[in-house]
Parts: structure tokens; sequence; C-alpha cells
């Protein structure tokens, strides 16, 4: 079976700085793929660039044999991409069921133009999360661990293909990462293909199948978890950073 | 409230049908401001549209009012949308600016333009009865208070006030923006542009600078503001509130009229910005704290 | 030939007046991010200051203009430190509301302290021109010309290299590593403020000697300054020098070619155009 997500020759040139180089992989049907990398790696924007919140220099991305070229943000959405905000991005004035709604109003294949129905989506969400008792209050009286459980419920409401996690677990306690974890590998057995960008290591270890190692913008490994974080330049980049 | 023309007195009326039309431009305000979040100085575009189709229709061309009214709002629908597509694309402030702007232009423009009457202006047919006018007006506000109930329970509304709330998190849940916003536009100049419609007809003369009144959407927006932006009956209640209000102090002394009004909004601003409505809902729960709490949110 | 050459002189000498009223504009745009809708009502306000210190103490106008900008400073120190204040990390709608309101509540006080009457700041020397090259130049207008490019380049200077110009810098591009480097984020946005109204009170004093002044005045010069401060760019005082020029001509080319009504059609034409294609402004410094 081809793959879901299939990114060729990814590039990101801003002036004067390469973000992105040359980026190639392939994310398959019902993978749990997990991009790391030290800061700046260009991890955030390369997840920008497949939700079309970012346009591309150079290089291809195909979704389901889809070419996203020019498909603006929402076009992309509604064929079923679906992520989180490292620095989330909630609405704040809307109530926390109101915000999930939204998705499930808009995601994948346009959403639900049913209104009852959509909220009723949404409260399935919000319960999966572990967000139902917050339901009625404002978005923005939601503190930091909450905010990430309401920016994963949104992204759930669209009935996304594929999402792309950005940092989820940033912030949380061990008892709370697990708990995300959980909730990750239901998702993805709900038949959802996940890239999920962390920087906690436990947790990516324990919940890819597979890894994905950006450095200065480049692909630099690539493979089974165990092994990526065996290899030399992965340990280098981490511990030893060559100054830019 | 629809009963009033046949018990009032005359005076009352015309103050009602003047208040009825500035509450239907606050509510079609509300609808590109209050629920989509774009902050339009510019809605007295569409207001003096709808004058001046329906004047040019009925003046130039002798077609009658309906159609007049028609003709104006096609014109502010087209205007809306064509302008739209740049001009929605601005921020904040910048979109602000570019409105009012296009507001002070339109005045320009119209007073060159020989089919408008150029600076002197139209003068329509006169229709007596004023109370079929309120009666106009009266339902106008109706039908605009209708739409934006429509507005708030629907796709569309959760849409366009997502757009308000974080519009790059909008985008990628999968919202049209820019579709979305040009039908708020819209939506916003139809209505405001049958209020002018029905202005003209009403006081039968129509000049460029009363016509495109940049007052008119200072008033629109502190109406729609003050009495609660994103809610269905809020910028009615600011109209008729602000604009009672101010009627009472112009009979006393006229200067104090607009230095009250001046007044309020600092005060509205400061201490409950979210308009009457917000105060509505959370006083129970918040009691007088309430106005506390938005100078400490906000303050530095 | 002589008469496009006199349109060019008038076109810059005013362009000089309306860089100045722009700049305190930009300036407080630029480090508050507020969009001061009261501006042209502090313009007015240092007219109207200036006016009375002529009229009532016999001080000639320019030299007048200091003791205006110190009282416009204090004023817009005070308004901003204990009102602006209140409502500046509120969404930026909230700061455009209230400079609204408090337009509102200037223009009608200064009704009924001042009367709607037009007034015009006179000194002997009003009427006296020279001649530049076959163009008439009126004194009053190349002195305000000279002052307001004098206070211009003084705010670059200010900005760029004293302390206090640099830490206002650094708090309009990130508050909170000003903060960290000890910058106290309240006193450098009331100072700002107060230097925002103190040039608009300069600009104020020069208006009210080269045109007429009454209460109303004050709306459309905001607007003005808006598309001065929007064309040049927000980036520095010399883009906003660059956008009132440009402006000044444009606006006295087309009042002869096309028409006097039309001037205002043009400046405001030209702002809804650059806003369409180029938010930034005209001369952007590549990023």
């Amino acid at each position: 079976m081809p793959s879901l997500l299939n990114v060729r020759g990814l590039t990101k040139r801003f002036a004067g700085l390469v973000a992105l180089s040359d980026v190639s992989f392939e994310l398959e049907r019902g993978e749990i793929l997990g991009l790391i990398g030290p800061n700046g790696a260009g991890k955030t924007t390369l997840i920008n660039m497949i939700s079309g919140t970012l346009s591309a220099t150079d290089g291809d991305v195909t979704f389901d044999g889809c070419d996203l070229k020019r498909l603006p943000a929402y076009r992309r959405a509604r064929l079923g991409i679906g992520r989180t905000f490292q620095i989330m991005r909630p609405f704040p004035g809307l109530s926390v069921l109101d915000n999930v709604a939204v998705g499930a109003l808009f995601g994948t294949g346009g959403g639900d133009h049913n209104l009852p129905r959509a909220r009723g989506v949404a409260s399935e969400k919000l319960e999966f999360v572990g967000l139902a008792h917050r339901a009625s209050q404002r978005a923005e009286a939601l503190g930091g661990p909450d905010r990430k459980r309401l920016e994963l419920a949104k992204a759930l409401a669209m009935n996304p293909r594929m999402l792309l996690l950005d940092e989820v677990m940033a912030g949380l306690n061990l008892v709370e990462i697990e708990a995300v974890i959980a909730m990750i590998k239901k998702v993805r057995d709900q038949g959802v293909s996940i890239l999920v960008i962390e920087h906690v290591m436990k947790a990516i270890r324990s919940l890819s199948d597979r890894l994905l190692v950006l450095h200065h913008g480049e692909k630099i490994a690539e493979g089974a978890p165990e092994q990526v974080l065996r290899d030399p330049q992965v340990v280098e980049a981490y511990l030893g950073r060559r100054r830019a | 409230m629809a009963a009033a023309p046949w018990i009032a007195s005359p005076s009352l009326i015309q103050f009602g049908i003047s208040t009825l039309l500035l509450a239907t431009l606050a509510q079609s305000w509300n609808i590109i401001g209050g629920y989509a979040g774009y902050a339009s100085f510019g809605n007295s575009v569409f207001y003096g549209l709808g004058s001046y189709g329906t004047a040019i229709a009925m003046v130039q061309w002798h077609l009658p009012f309906g159609v007049g009214l028609a003709l104006g709002a096609v014109l502010a629908v087209a205007f809306a949308v064509v302008l739209g597509l740049p001009v929605l694309r601005l921020r904040g402030h910048y979109f602000a600016i570019c409105t009012l702007a296009l507001a002070e232009v339109m005045i320009a423009i119209v007073s060159n333009v020989d089919i408008a009457g150029r600076n002197t202006g139209l003068v329509l047919p006169l229709l007596r009865g004023d109370a079929l006018f309120y009666e106009m007006a009266f339902g106008l506000l109706v039908l605009t208070t209708l739409a934006v109930l429509w507005i708030a329970r629907s796709r569309f509304g959760y849409g366009l006030m997502s757009i308000r709330e974080n519009e790059e998190a909008a985008a990628v849940l999968g919202v049209d923006t820019t579709l979305y916003k040009v039908l708020a536009f819209a939506l916003s100049g139809f209505f405001a542009a049958l209020a002018g419609g029905i202005h003209a007809y009403w006081i039968t003369f129509l000049d460029p600078v009363s016509a495109f009144d940049i007052g008119l959407n200072v008033k629109m927006i502190i109406m729609a503001v003050f009495g609660g932006p994103g809610s269905i009956l809020g910028p009615v209640v600011g109209a008729f509130l602000l604009s009672g209000i101010s009627e009472v102090l112009s009979t006393e002394i006229s200067n104090l009229a607009g230095l009250f009004f001046g007044v309020v909004i600092v005060i509205a601003v400061v201490f409950m910005p979210r308009g009457l409505a917000d105060l509505g809902r959370r006083f129970k729960q918040f009691g007088w704290h309430y106005f506390a709490e938005n100078v400490r949110v906000h303050r530095l | 030939m002589s008469l496009l050459w006199q349109v060019v002189v008038n076109g810059i000498l005013l362009g000089g007046l309306y860089a100045l009223m722009a700049l305190g504009l930009a300036l407080v745009w630029g480090v508050l991010n507020i969009v001061n809708l009261a501006h042209g009502a502090l313009i007015m306000l240092g007219a109207y200051v200036c006016y009375y210190l002529f009229t009532g103490l016999s001080i000639d106008p320019f030299v007048a203009l200091p003791l205006t900008m110190l009282a416009l400073f204090a004023f817009g120190y005070l308004l901003q430190r204990y009102l602006l204040n209140l409502v500046i990390r509120a969404p930026m709608f909230n700061t455009l509301l209230i400079t609204f309101g408090i337009d509102v509540v200037l223009t009608y006080l200064a009704q009924i302290a001042f009367s709607a009457d037009f007034r015009t700041i006179n000194p002997t020397y009003a009427g006296d021109n020279f001649a530049l090259f076959g163009a008439a130049v009126p004194v009053v207008r190349l002195l305000a010309f000279a002052v307001a490019l004098a206070l211009t380049i003084i705010l670059w200077l200010f900005l760029a290299r004293t302390r206090l110009g640099r830490a206002i810098r650094a708090t309009a591009q990130n508050l909170i590593a000003a903060r960290l480097y000890g910058v106290e984020p309240r006193r450098v946005y009331a100072l700002t403020f107060g230097l925002g109204a103190a040039l608009a009170g300069a600009a104020g004093g020069l208006y009210g000697v080269v045109s007429q002044v009454n209460p109303y005045i004050g709306t459309s010069l905001t607007a003005k300054s808006f598309a001065i401060a929007i064309i040049g760019g927000l980036e520095s005082p010399l883009g906003v020098i660059a956008g009132g020029l440009f402006l000044g001509i444009v606006e006295s080319l087309t009042a002869l070619y096309i028409g006097p009504t039309y001037a205002d059609v043009a400046s405001f034409g030209i702002l809804v155009l650059v806003l369409i294609v180029r938010p930034t402004g005209l001369l952007r410094r590549t990023t």
C-alpha cells in the first residue's frame, strides 16, 4: 500500500536563513512517526509546511496521492490533515465545547453541517481527552495542561486521517504524560496516522514506530527508535552542539 | 413597539425612525465587527451606496422605491465583494484604517460624479407619512436581528467567530477564512445599504457629505460595542440606550451630548469592554468585581 | 514652468509639516502599538496653547514652541500613565476605541473652552515672502519646515544614540527582554506617549501659524497623519519625512492639475493602495 504522506526534497528558505534543507521521508498508514531534534532544527517549520501554514520554497508534499503544493491551509485540513500548535491557539472567547465544535463543523471533507450533531461529536472528544467537566468554561480560563488537551480535542474533532502533533507533552508531569501517550495510541488504533514532535525522550521512544531526526534543517537519521538513538550523529547533535 | 406610530407624538416617531435605522446600522456592523472580529470603520460607505442607489434609481431613472432599494443593496454587496477581497487581507489596525480611508475617498469621489448630483446632491420624491417609514425601519431592524440570530446559531457563525478568536487556528481546522470574511462583509453591507435607502427616501434630500457621514461609523461602532459585540441583542439595546440619553442631553446643552458620548466610551472601554451583554451575563456571577477584574486583566 | 515649481515648493513645505504631524503618531504606534485616534486633537491642543502664549503673553510662536511641547508632553505622559495603561493589554480594538473617546472629549472640551471660532497665530512677519528661484516662499512656512525637519532629526538621533532612546526601541521590540534589562515599561510607555504628544504639540503650534485652527481640525489631521505614517512606514523617523514630503507634493500637484477637491482623494486613495499592496509602507528595508 502506498504511503499516506510523501515528502520529497522539502526546503524552506527565509531571507538569509535556510530553515529546512532537502528533507525527504514517508509516513505509512497507521504509523506513528516521531520527529526529534535539538531546538531550532526545523521540526515545527516542517509541520507548518505540511499543514499549509507556511509555504515551501522547494520540494513536494503528497498526501494520499494529492499534491499539496498550491492548496491553502483550509483545503489541506479538509483533506484530513489535522494539527496542534506548539504555542497553543485556542479560541479564547468561546466555550471549550464550542472550541472543539469548530473542528467538527469544518474538518475532513468539509465537516458536519449540522450544528447539534457537531456539538455532540465535540462532547465525545472532550470525554476522550478528559476535559468534559470544563465543557462550558471559556477557553481562556484554562490552564496549561488543559489547553494542551483542548488542542488535541479540536484536532480530533476534525476526524483527521493524519495528525501532526507539535509538542503536546511539554510541561506535563509523568502521570499526565502517560495519559497522553495512551490517548495517542488509542487514536492510532482508530486508524489515524500520526507525526509527533516531542522533546520528552521517554515518551517519544515508547510511542513511536519509527523516528526521524532533524538537525540544522537537515535529516540526519531515520529508522527504528533504538537504532536511531544510538546513532553517533544523533548523539552528537544533542550533546555536542556545533556553533552555526 | 410596532404599534408606536399610532400613539406617539410626531417628534417621538421621528426619533424612533432615526434610532431604528441607527440600530440597524449597529446590528449590521455587528456581523463584520462583532462576529467576524474585523472592525470596519467604513460601513458608512454601504449606507451611502444604499442611499445613492435608491436616489439615483428614483430621481434619474424614475423607478419605484422597491427597485431603488434593491439597486442600492446590489451596489453595496458588489462593493463589499470587490473591495473586500483585497482589504480583508489586512489585519487589526490596518484594516480599520483602510476602511476609514475608503470612507473618506468615497465622499470625494461621489462629490464629483454627475449622475449623483455632484456636490449639490439629489432631491427625492416626497412620500408623506412618517408612520410608513417607521414601520419600514422597524421591519428592517427585525430582519437584520433575525439574520444575526441565525448567524449566531449556524455553522457560518461558528466559522466567523473562530476567525475572530484566532484566524490561523480557524484555517487549519478547515475554515475557508477568505470566503467567510467576504460573506460577512457583504451581509453587513447589505443591511447597511437598506437602511441608507430608507433614510434617503425619508429625508428626501441627499448630498455626499451627509450620505457618507463618517460620524455614522463612530456611532454604530460605539452602539454595537457598548451593547455587546458578538451578541444578538446587544447592538440594539446599545443603540436605543445611547440614542435616548443623547437625545435627552441634546435638549439641554448640545455640546454636552457629544461630551457624554466620549466619556461613556472611555469609561466603558476600561470597565466593561465586552459591552452590556457580557455585563448582564456575568454580573450575577461576579458582582461589582466584574469591573475591577476587567481592569486588572488589561492593565500594564 | 514656474507655476509647477511654485506648486512643488508648496508641496515640500507642506510635506515637512505633515511629516512632523505624523511623527508622534508613528512613534506611539511603533513602540506602544497604540493607534492614537486622538492624535489630531493633541495637535489641535498644541495649536491653542501656542495661540494663547502668543496672544496672552506676547511670546513669539517659534519661541513658544518648546513651552508648548513641554505642556503637551506632561499631558500625554499623565494620559498614558493613568488612563491608557489601563487598557494596554486588552485587544487592540479597545485602545482604538478609548483613544477615539478621548478625541471626542478633547474636541468638545476645546469647543466649550475656546469656542468654535477660527484662530490664526499672526506674528508680525506673517505676511513676508522671499523668492526662491522664482517661487514665492512665505517666511513662516519656511521656518515651520525648518523646525519640523530639525525636530525629526533630533528625534531620530535621540532614538538611535541616547540610552533612553535605546530603551524605548528595546521596549518596542521585546517587552519581556527589555524588562530583564531593567527597563520599567510603565515609565517608558508614558515617556514615549508624552514624546509623541510633544511632537503633536509642536506640529500644532506650527500649524497655527501657517493655517487656521478650530476645535474640529483634529479628525482630518489624524486621518492625514495615518496616511503619512503608513505610506512612509513605521520603521524610522526618516521614513516619515519621506512619507510627508511625498504626500505634500502629491496633494499640491493634484490640487493644481486635477482640482482642489481631489487633493484628499489622492492622499487617501494612495493610502488604500499602499495598504492593499504593501502594508509596511513604500520605504521598506529588506528584512
